[in-house]
């Protein structure tokens, strides 16, 4: 069973008309992420103005508490969103591509399992408890986690094939959830730390979530780096690894280079915000659905949808309550299960 | 003559004993129905995550106790450490377990703040009387006052428990009467769990404790109360329902950290006027325990707290927020 995209494409493509409407699609897409990150800015518990919020960004006055909400509160959440949705974009159009299986995400290479378990030997046994503590172990977890999957799916001998990559971190994600789950039920007390960090939330660093997002920068710029590098290579495997050797693409290497960019990007995104579900199996459906399935253009297109989709579920769980919050770990699931419901009455199995 | 005289005085002598002696068996009725102790039980088990306190506050040593939270070897805090003395009770962690109790060969099993199910207590009643919560109350609702009384019937020393609780209406009274200027201003307990800052109701046993010494818990407080009804979540965008004439934060471990990276709170009224007091962890657990030993010990660390918070003067410092770094 080959997975080949929202479309078929055609030999030739109408390439030029192909072209243009991504271009139309990408610039909707900036629009609307314009937009949504203005509301991001002006929609909470406190309501203000968009107004304010942009005289908050030109003059900030630090008198002013709705000018504290939209500098100290809100700008750093929604940079946050931003950060994080594009890294688990890119991250799944990636790992997609890689195992040419529509149903991958990050999450199958281990990367929340071990983060969720790094996390869990952080607050249990080092007594962490500050989320920025908590996400650095998490990032630790997942790289570890990965290399984990990347060791086991060679065993078989068949170096990066995609079935055994697959099922090597069933393999992992499957001992790993085991092991968390046990000290879990051991360490109760521990439990409400974890509880409220791997659900995921934009904003759980606090004041210190600016700095940590900053900390994290050059593991979202290595991640963006193998992904352009990849990209090329991962558009000829698409044809096929005869072809794409005879394209003079080393099969091997452009997975490799394109798991380590999963494997940096959705860590640093899961130590930014915690595990959040679902965005990176989304976007890329999402993307595709607009531009096709030249994985440049898919990862381009995610980078703004993902926020998109990320920041809204986060603004919708600001208010679906009227009071308190809902942590967008837990919309961006609810969503993006409806979302996948209506990505997968496009979607086109063939059966080969 | 003479000896009807001494026959009365060895009455008289030895009627305070005979009044306080409780007579077993007692029966307690509680929220699963009736439990009858047959006998003045020696062996305590204490399923309550303060319930020792009350037992070693009427002088009796648990051969077991609940573990709550904290890192004290023997899961007793420091009000406590001298009345357990040398003992050292098997300290019962995590869920409750059946099998490990039943070895523990009890006389009763004390478990009115344990939150114990239905099943639970009927499993539990095959080993030794328990006593649940008492009807009308959900877990984790009883008043102190009932609890600690109640623990006084079980170990048939309910009189005594009586004195404790009134030595502490005692002291709060005596609190009310030397500050007149407590009366009626508000007070608030604020806490940072998880992702967002929250506060208790007047609902709360921690509240209740302000209110025995004058305050009131600020109205917008209660109406916000979640569903459990004991706290509420406000939102870091708006700490206006937290504004109190004493605001307590309740900062344990990495929350204090929560606390102070609050954006909005240098801006509340109550940092601004030097109205916060930060409880750190003894006296924080010590308001949440609510026993006849840390009652006491929470009393006396809070006033001089409040005495410098209340008067609205940011240069009387609370030493504790100063400690803290919330201090104005």
């Amino acid at each position: 069973m080959i997975w080949t995209g929202e479309r078929s494409h055609s030999p030739a493509d109408k390439f030029q008309g192909r072209r243009k409407s991504r271009v139309l699609y990408l610039l909707f897409g900036i629009f609307l992420l314009a937009l949504v990150l203005l509301a991001s800015l002006a929609i909470g518990a406190r309501t203000i103005a968009l107004t304010e919020v942009l005289q908050a960004l030109s003059a900030p006055d630090m008198a002013n508490p709705a000018h504290i909400v939209v500098l100290e509160l809100r700008l750093v959440r929604t940079l946050t969103g931003l950060v994080v949705g594009s890294a688990l974009a890119i991250s799944g159009a990636l790992i997609q591509t890689v195992t040419q299986n529509g149903l991958a995400d990050p999450g199958i290479l281990g990367i929340n399992s071990g983060a969720s378990f790094a996390a869990v030997i952080g607050i249990w046994a080092f007594g962490l408890g500050g989320s920025t503590a908590i996400g650095w172990a998490a990032l630790v977890g997942a790289g570890m986690a990965t290399l984990a999957v990347l060791a086991i799916s060679n065993l078989g001998g068949a170096r990066g094939n995609p079935t055994h990559l697959i099922l090597g971190g069933a393999a992992v994600v499957a001992i790993l959830g085991a092991l968390t789950s046990a000290i879990l039920l051991n360490a109760q007390e521990d439990l409400n730390t974890f509880r409220f960090w791997v659900v995921g939330s934009l904003s759980a660093g606090g004041s210190s979530q600016s700095t940590h997002i900053l900390a994290l920068t050059p593991f979202f710029a290595a991640g963006i780096v193998c992904a352009v590098f990849a990209a090329r290579g991962l558009n000829g495997l698409i044809l096929g690894e005869t072809v794409a050797q005879s394209l003079g693409i080393t099969p091997a290497r452009v997975r490799l280079v394109a798991l380590i960019g999963v494997a940096s990007l959705a860590g640093a995104a899961t130590a930014a915000a915690g595990p959040i579900g679902f965005l990176g199996l989304v976007a890329p459906h999402l993307a595709r659905a607009a531009v096709g399935v030249h994985v440049g253009w898919v990862m381009l297109m995610g980078a703004v949808i993902g926020p998109v989709v990320l920041l809204s579920a986060d603004i919708l769980g600001r208010i679906a309550l009227g009071q308190g919050e809902i942590q967008v770990g837990i919309m961006m699931a609810a969503l993006g299960g409806f979302v996948f419901v209506a990505v997968i009455r496009r979607m086109r199995v063939l059966n080969t | 003559m003479r000896l009807l005289i001494r026959a009365f005085a060895l009455v008289l002598f030895f009627s305070p004993a005979l009044t306080v002696a409780q007579e077993f068996p007692v029966t307690i009725t509680h929220k699963f129905g009736a439990t009858i102790i047959t006998e003045k039980p020696v062996r305590v088990v204490s399923l309550s995550y303060q319930g020792h306190d009350n037992f070693l506050a009427l002088g009796v040593k648990p051969i077991a106790l609940r573990y709550w939270y904290g890192s004290h070897e023997r899961a007793v805090w420091p009000w406590a450490e001298e009345k357990l003395g040398d003992a050292s009770p098997v300290v019962l962690r995590g869920e409750i377990n059946i099998e490990q109790i039943a070895a523990l060969n009890p006389d009763v099993i004390e478990a009115m703040w344990s939150g114990i199910t239905k099943h639970e207590f009927k499993l539990l009643s095959r080993i030794a009387p328990v006593v649940p919560s008492l009807a009308g109350y959900n877990d984790y609702q009883m008043p102190w006052q009932e609890i600690a009384e109640t623990t006084g019937t079980i170990v048939g020393k309910r009189l005594e428990a009586k004195s404790l609780i009134d030595a502490i209406y005692k002291r709060t009274k005596e609190i009310r009467a030397t500050h007149p200027d407590w009366q009626n201003k508000t007070a608030a307990i604020a806490h940072h769990w998880g992702d967002s800052p929250g506060a208790f109701t007047s609902d709360d046993i921690r509240a209740q404790l302000l209110s025995s010494l004058g305050f009131k818990t600020p109205e917008i407080i209660d109406r916000s109360a979640g569903e459990n009804g004991f706290f509420m979540s406000a939102s870091a965008e708006d700490l206006s329902p937290l504004e109190a004439d004493v605001l307590i934060w309740f900062g344990e471990g990495s929350s204090l950290k929560s606390i102070r990276g609050l954006p909005l709170r240098k801006a509340m009224k109550a940092h601004k006027e030097g109205r916060e007091i930060f409880a750190d962890t003894v006296l924080a657990s010590a308001l949440s325990h609510g026993s006849l030993l840390s009652l006491p010990f929470a009393l006396e660390e809070l006033i001089p707290l409040i005495e410098l918070a209340i008067d609205g003067d940011p240069k009387t410092q609370v030493p504790s927020s100063v400690e803290a770094k919330i201090a104005p």
